[in-house]
């Protein structure tokens, strides 16, 4: 059997006593364009967190490739929200996709002529080559999007956590992501995209995760994007369960205990 | 004068103690600065004011427990209770329902009142030496003596290097801690090394600044460095020098007329520097964006008065020469505006003025042309995507044809496949 991609067994992190995310269970091939889809709160980003060791899940693990986080970072690429930074912060373009090579040299060595080769490249693919030396501070919403990008491809990576990258970004700039996304399938890699909008995800995924804190559904399109899953998914919480959650919270119950 | 020539005696270093005030000020000064940059960029500008006032009651704890006023012996007791007050805020903030303003103005005011109750204990005992620990509260220079200086240095030779050695570690976690944390750099030990040197920077500053006043030390020369430059690198140098200098005058002030306290002095010339930066910064300041308003309103003016020329020139067809009263008709332009602007015409050879007669320049007919161009196109393009009617696009072609740039321009006329007229059938003159 081909090694998954991304394995996660029971996979539940709580925030303020409630589990965001509960006994996530499954495995993803690799080679796929995978879609994240879930409704607002349903816990897609923090699964994308957990997967990248970002928040320590409370109960369950995570295989990369079939080995843990640490052996393989370098081969795995998290692309965060872009709203998650402050895009006022003193940096140019370059500055931003040179951190993409971080991974690799990390805290102390010198970026040499090969990194500089790598990010300018990077920026050419993302059609940003002429915008180095432009200030983060004056680009716009998909120009932003393409820097983080641009970033994660500097990495070099086989694996890429992408959270929410068409959200606030022109028709244009969707087009180009997608076709990236499609190129770098093609090139064997893996992408995890957290989605929300249920009328692209069809066309962009190839395999989906749907996700409402638990897990709906996960397989390949065509088997799992129908209207049964969609209604349980999307057709707000199960009742029961986001009862026995706010139990667990109010009289501060573990979920597990030893 | 007299004010000036008495400052400047201070930087003659004829009094032995002003050396060790100059270099004391400075090492403290620049050191907060440097520090400073990453605590502005984490926006942790308001943890800065709770490390400075919960250092006080470190300091008092630590002289009733050593009974004298040993510099290295306060600062360990400022470090501790410091470093204490930023763990409780976080804690708080992460561990309970009450937000980060909340806790912050909580541990502030608890952690400051405690320290003025035991000051206040102090003082009431007969201990000599305690005397003079009230000057921690809006800090004194002159109290600094050559043994705090090694100190000073030692410990700011380390901080520096420091910050050096892990710039990269820092920066990144200061942009995107999440990122940080994905490519496996170690944020807490990052954050924690951080945040000792703050602490640490603030404890050893407070004798010279004070505590009250001691965060703005710590913010507001990188706060002033920002309106200089979009570089990291560049703001970390600027605002070591902004509060080193700052440091230095503010000193020298205090020192040259005894009994005013260095505190407020070092910040209010880090004030003044601060608000210079706003209006004269290079990046966004005021200055810059008052002369870009200017050169704005030139741009307007003259596009305004050469573009008058295009239309009489097309509806004058037995004369190129117009008398000011003809133009005057044919502008809707007050007369001193329209004077101003053929003068600023004559000076950029757009026009030729000859037995009071205005005539365009070659290059001046080319100008006219652009900027009617720019017009029409832009009218046409917004009837199209904006469906709007043909008498609704020219006011707001007015505003945008002064803003259209070559690139645009060319845009635009792919965009509209070269269109020979505009929505009220006027030629686009190409």
């Amino acid at each position: 059997m081909i090694t998954p991609s991304v394995e996660t067994h029971n996979l539940t992190v709580i925030y303020d006593k409630k589990p965001a995310i509960w006994n996530i269970d499954f495995t993803l091939p690799v080679g796929k364009i995978i879609g994240v889809m879930g409704p607002n709160g349903s816990g897609k980003s923090t699964l994308l967190k957990a997967i990248m060791g970002i928040v320590e899940p409370n109960i369950g693990y995570t295989k990369l490739f079939d080995q843990d986080l640490d052996k393989v970072r370098n081969r795995i690429s998290y692309v965060p929200q872009r709203q998650s930074v402050d895009w006022d912060f003193p940096a140019s373009v370059w500055d931003v996709v040179a951190m993409g090579r971080f991974a690799t040299k990390g805290l102390f060595k010198r970026l040499d002529s090969n990194d500089k080769t790598i990010i300018q490249d990077s920026l050419e693919k993302v059609k940003m080559g002429s915008f180095a030396k432009r200030q983060i501070s004056q680009l716009s919403g998909g120009q932003q999007q393409r820097v983080f990008l641009a970033r994660a491809l500097a990495q070099q990576a086989d694996l890429y956590l992408m959270d929410e990258p068409f959200v606030g970004v022109d028709a244009a700039t969707e087009q180009a992501i997608i076709t990236l996304l499609k190129s770098m399938r093609d090139e064997g890699k893996t992408l995890l995209v957290v989605h929300h909008d249920l009328h692209t995800a069809q066309d962009y995924f190839e395999h989906m995760v749907l996700l409402n804190s638990r897990l709906v559904a996960v397989g390949p399109t065509d088997k799992v994007f129908n209207k049964e899953t969609l209604t349980e998914t999307y057709g707000g919480t199960l009742t029961t369960l986001s009862k026995v959650a706010n139990l667990l919270k109010e009289k501060d119950f573990p979920m597990r205990h030893k | 004068m007299k004010f000036l020539q008495e400052i400047a005696s201070f930087f003659t270093f004829s009094e032995p103690n002003v050396q060790v005030v100059f270099w004391g000020s400075l090492i403290l000064c620049s050191i907060s600065g440097l520090v400073g940059t990453f605590t502005l960029l984490r926006k942790r500008s308001l943890i800065g004011d709770v490390i400075s006032h919960s250092v006080l009651p470190g300091i008092a704890l630590a002289f009733i427990i050593g009974q004298k006023k040993d510099l290295v012996f306060l600062i360990i007791g400022a470090t501790i209770t410091g470093w204490i007050s930023t763990y409780l805020v976080d804690y708080i903030t992460k561990h309970s329902k009450i937000k980060n303003d909340t806790a912050i103005a909580l541990i502030l005011s608890v952690f400051f009142g405690i320290g003025i109750l035991l000051l206040t204990n102090i003082q009431h005992t007969d201990n000599a030496s305690q005397s003079g620990l009230d000057q921690f509260i809006f800090g004194r220079a002159s109290a600094m003596n050559s043994s705090d200086i090694w100190l000073f240095s030692v410990v700011g030779v380390i901080i520096t290097a420091l910050i050096i050695v892990f710039f990269r570690g820092f920066s990144l976690l200061s942009f995107d801690e999440n990122f940080s944390e994905s490519i496996g750099f170690p944020n807490e030990i990052l954050k924690l090394l951080l945040s000792i040197t703050t602490v640490i920077t603030v404890a050893m500053g407070v004798q010279a600044v004070g505590v009250v006043l001691m965060s703005a030390l710590l913010i507001t020369p990188a706060a002033a460095a920002r309106f200089w430059t979009n570089s990291i690198i560049r703001l970390a140098i600027l605002a070591v020098i902004f509060s080193g200098v700052s440091g230095v005058l503010g000193s020298a002030i205090s020192y040259t007329y005894n009994g005013m306290p260095t505190g407020p002095w070092i910040v209010v010339t880090v004030t003044i520097v601060a608000l210079a930066s706003a209006f004269a910064g290079s990046k966004s300041g005021l200055l810059r964006k008052y002369l870009q308003q200017k050169r704005n309103n030139t741009k307007i003016l003259r596009e305004n008065t050469i573009k008058l020329f295009y239309g009489l020139n097309t509806s004058d067809s037995h004369t190129k020469r117009f008398s000011f009263h003809r133009i005057w008709e044919e502008s809707k332009m007050q007369k001193a505006t329209l004077r101003k602007g053929l003068k600023l015409l004559g000076r950029n050879g757009l026009v030729d003025f000859s037995n009071g007669l205005y005539e365009t320049t070659d290059e001046g007919t080319k100008e006219a042309r652009a900027i009617v161009r720019k017009h029409r196109l832009w009218e046409l393009y917004i009837a199209r995507y904006m469906h709007l009617q043909p008498d609704h696009v020219h006011d707001d072609a007015e505003g945008i044809e002064h803003v259209i740039t070559p690139e645009i321009e060319r845009e635009l006329e792919k965009e509209l496949d070269f269109p020979k007229l505009d929505p009220h059938n006027s030629e686009i003159p190409y």
